[in-house]
């Protein structure tokens, strides 16, 4: 009788959201609607990420992000919210830590608004409707594989 | 109402549904109203504020809501939870959010505000001294009504 070992595995592939070393890269959502927020997290754990926390709006997302440093890997920033915009929100957190990794996730594409975003220390920036492939995408130019 | 201000609405809420809903969408015959109109029930409003002011409302009937919400979501959803407010919120945030970007390009600066959603049974809408213009959208989930009023700044 054979055996799973005897078919080497060809077609593993490794997700996207795994490290090298086999544990999930660690992500934050701050994103003021509870659909957004849901349907990253869809599209991220189905890669094998792990999502540690969501935030509702950009002070909340800072002060997460300072309560999980160093354990976090990624942080999704959306742009219009309450209480704190995303645009100030990574500028604390990149005076906070100059190595954060940011996606900015926002239904506004102005140029100079994404311009501002990247200036700022923002690592890639999605335009919405979100798509999986969209979002896989960025992510994986971001966790650098 | 100046019609640069109309067709990226239009325009960018013919490319939204159409991406999220993954079917076809119809738009119907543009009309103006000045007086109050009514609401079928789910609105979601987001308002612009820069070079112009005004506001944007995604109008449309319960059972409609929920079954634009559902597609979105890739799930059935029955009940006018917080989800499905959530979801409807997001797609006008979207469709109003594209927009404003088309606009930008063309000049007009000006941004959005955090969008909110009324439910609700014969409500209705007035703006006064601003004319709004209706954009009717025809999808497989049923009828949406995007009115939009926006004036320049004086």
């Amino acid at each position: 009788m054979k055996t799973k070992e005897d078919f080497p595995e060809i077609n593993a592939r490794r997700p996207d959201g795994l490290k090298p070393e086999g544990t999930p890269y660690r992500v934050l959502i701050v994103d003021d609607s509870m659909f957004v927020a849901k349907q990253l997290n869809q599209i991220l754990t189905s890669e094998g990420y792990q999502v540690v926390a969501t935030a509702g709006d950009g002070l909340e997302g800072y002060e997460k992000y300072k309560e999980l440093y160093p354990n976090l890997d990624v942080v999704t920033m959306d742009i219009t919210m309450p209480k704190m915009d995303g645009l100030s929100a990574l500028q604390k957190i990149m005076e906070f830590d100059k190595n954060a990794k940011v996606i900015m996730i926002s239904a506004l594409g102005k140029q100079d608004l994404v311009k501002q975003a990247l200036v700022a220390g923002a690592k890639n920036y999605i335009v919405k409707p979100l798509d999986r492939k969209k979002v896989l995408e960025r992510f994986l130019s971001v966790v650098g594989k | 109402m100046r019609v640069e201000y109309i067709n990226p609405f239009v325009e960018s809420a013919f490319n939204v549904l159409k991406e999220v809903l993954q079917g076809e969408v119809k738009r119907g015959e543009l009309y103006l109203k000045s007086t109050s109109i009514p609401v079928m029930g789910v609105a979601a409003i987001v308002g612009l504020a820069g070079d112009v002011e005004g506001r944007v409302l995604f109008d449309m009937d319960k059972p409609t809501a929920l079954k634009v919400a559902s597609v979105m979501n890739g799930e059935e959803l029955k009940v006018m939870d917080e989800l499905v407010k959530a979801t409807i919120t997001e797609l006008a945030n979207m469709i109003t959010a594209q927009a404003v970007t088309k606009l930008h390009e063309l000049g007009f600066k000006f941004d959005l505000t955090p969008p909110a959603i009324f439910t609700g049974e014969n409500m209705e809408v007035s703006d006064q001294d601003v004319e709004a213009l209706i954009v009717p959208m025809e999808t497989a989930q049923g009828k949406l009504e995007i009115n939009v009023a926006i004036r320049e700044r004086g």
